[in-house]
């Protein structure tokens, strides 16, 4: 099909406009890789159809340095208008430099919505602002709902770390600020038509109040019970080499751990079996590599939010209660699993 | 030097079951805790006082039926407890918490360092550290990894990336704690015992005196709640070892520990 014309079309479109007057919704982006960071374009994705059906404008904001030809990106992904702070003294995070080129703006500007990503720097930054400007703010946020009367945002929040979810507005507050989970809106079509020429804002360099002494040397984290681990992978009596079920375990930042076979083989402290008799777990992640998984052992990672299965026999029990189902001989598998995860 | 600990309970998710299906949430044991990153900020505070002699108070993060979790704080070693009531003030929120124990720090005539938790582990908010540093115009640490005090300064040890850094801040300030930062002590029997038995063991502040009730109203309103659909088992992937590792890598990518 010929879509030229659709190009033709588009072309015509005129420079973004921006709106006179305060309100809109805002979006604070942060750069990383030398690109706008993805949760950033994901949320202006959010504030683009939350803005549509408010009939109000989206604005981008872009605080580091040498980051104004970034801004084109922020008008491809839905913003109506783009203020950059572009300094030196902004190049790294640091909260206080960030606070008060934040604040000033938005003083002025009065937001109806401002929307962070759920970053370390989004979420410092968020709470800070909110608690200057009297605003609501609602962390996490996967998805949004518009109370159109009263112009208020409903935003879900996973409780228990995603059991359910909350939904909590901020009816009265002015500016409504979220911060939105990284990946939990879908990121928005770039349009390369759209464009726009960004307003650079002053800045004047504050001094940061926690400073960076350097690498804390000699801290280790505490370890983690298996219990509490967040990502296990467990070997099994079909796991083949044990070395690549533990190069699988460090590429994944996980803990290794195996059923009753991989104690047999010696692989495994008594400790570290997975098993209602062992260790019953409850990880983000669990990856069963060549584990056939019997009743003991299935009941045992119940909790598991995501289970990954890797045996060669297609009739294994483990494969009735896995997410994902691999069947395949895991020393086959592994070493080209730890190549696809850039882990050689 | 004064430490105040800003501490909260959470209803042991132990105890309750979520049906998706059903969109329910069934309480089997109504049980409540010290919130996990909470208490890991009450054992940093109470390691500062073993090493400098530090006198530790422990403060409520939010409305409390009842006092438990600041008894245990008493047990644990914290010199002293002070609770918050005041009518209307079960539905205080983080914003409203800031600024009443922004008054609270006032009333006692100062604070060098206040330690809280990074997130709670049912909402997974963490804005009330930043938000009490805001109220009173202090800087903040936050998901502090390791707490310590020398010299009119705090450090502490924050995550970077894969790696730690070493970061300072001038006293007062205010630090969160990220859970399992620290291994806690356990509240020492014979204190318990005692805690529960003296029946003013925990101070009992209005909040009506602190702030004036206009700055006690709450931002934050509950609007419902959402089930995630239960969860699709047994999805196999077919094709050779090569496509099914292709396959398997990016949802494995998604979920590592970062």
């Amino acid at each position: 099909m010929d879509l030229s014309y659709l190009d033709l079309l588009m072309a015509q479109q005129e420079e973004v406009a921006e709106a006179e007057g305060g309100g809109g919704i805002w979006v604070v982006a942060s750069p990383l890789d030398g690109a706008v960071a993805p949760v950033a374009l994901e949320a202006l994705g959010a504030a683009r159809t939350l803005a549509d059906s408010l009939g109000a404008y989206v604005y981008g904001v872009l605080l580091g340095e040498d980051v104004t030809d970034l801004a084109q990106s922020l008008y491809q992904a839905g913003a109506d208008g783009v203020r950059v702070a572009d300094h030196p003294s902004l190049a790294r995070f640091a909260l206080e430099p960030y606070l008060k080129v934040l604040s000033a703006l938005f003083e002025e500007e009065q937001p109806e919505v401002v929307l962070f990503g759920a970053t370390e720097a989004g979420q410092q930054l968020a709470a800070r602002l909110a608690q200057r400007l009297g605003g609501g703010l609602i962390e996490h946020v996967t998805a949004v709902s518009l109370d159109e009367a009263t112009r208020t945002v409903q935003a879900t929040f996973p409780v228990y770390g995603g059991e359910y979810f909350d939904i909590a507005a901020c009816p009265e507050a002015r500016p409504q600020f979220l911060t939105v989970e990284p990946g939990a809106f879908p990121t928005p079509f770039l349009d390369p038509y759209r464009q726009g020429e960004p307003t650079l804002l002053e800045v004047e360099p504050v001094e940061p109040a926690v400073r960076v002494v350097g690498p804390a040397e000699g801290f280790e984290p505490p370890s983690v019970p298996l219990a509490q681990a967040p990502v296990i992978v467990a070997a099994g009596r079909q796991a083949g080499d044990f070395e690549m079920v533990k190069r699988l375990a460090a590429a994944l930042g996980g803990q290794v751990a195996g059923d009753r076979g991989a104690r047999d083989a010696g692989w495994i402290t008594p400790e570290q079996i997975v098993d209602v008799r062992g260790v019953t777990i409850a990880p983000e992640l669990y990856v069963a590599v060549g584990i056939r998984g019997d009743t003991f052992h299935n009941a045992a990672i119940e909790g598991a939010k995501f289970i990954v299965a890797i045996h060669p026999d297609p009739t294994a029990p483990i494969f009735e209660i896995a997410d994902l189902c691999l069947e395949a001989d895991p020393q086959e598998v592994l070493p080209l699993l730890l190549e696809a995860l850039g882990a050689v | 030097m004064r430490i105040l600990v800003i501490i909260g309970r959470v209803l042991d998710p132990r105890g309750i079951v979520v049906k998706r299906q059903a969109g329910r949430i069934f309480i089997n044991r109504e049980e409540y805790v010290l919130q996990p990153a909470d208490r890991c900020a009450l054992e940093a505070a109470l390691r500062i006082k073993d090493a400098t002699a530090a006198e530790v108070v422990a403060l409520p993060r939010g409305p409390l039926p009842d006092d438990d979790v600041l008894r245990q704080a008493l047990a644990s070693g914290a010199d002293q407890a002070i609770t918050l009531t005041g009518e209307g003030f079960d539905a205080a929120g983080d914003a409203v918490m800031a600024r009443v124990l922004a008054a609270t720090v006032q009333r006692l005539g100062g604070a060098d360092l206040i330690l809280t938790g990074a997130t709670t582990l049912d909402s997974g908010q963490g804005q009330l550290g930043p938000r009490l540093a805001e109220a009173l115009g202090w800087p903040q640490i936050v998901r502090a990894w390791q707490v310590e005090v020398a010299d009119g300064q705090v450090q502490a040890v924050q995550q970077d990336g894969a790696g730690y850094v070493a970061v300072e801040a001038d006293l007062p300030a205010v630090v969160t704690v990220v859970p399992g930062a620290l291994k806690p002590r356990y509240a020492d029997g014979v204190r318990l015992i005692n805690v529960y038995r003296a029946e003013d063991a925990v101070e009992r502040w209005d909040v009506s005196d602190l702030v004036s009730e206009s700055m006690r109203q709450p931002l934050l309103e509950k609007r419902g709640q959402d089930f995630p659909p239960e969860r699709e088992r047994g999805t196999r992937l077919s094709g050779t070892a090569e496509e099914m590792a292709q396959a398997v890598a990016e949802p494995l990518a998604q979920r590592k520990r970062r």
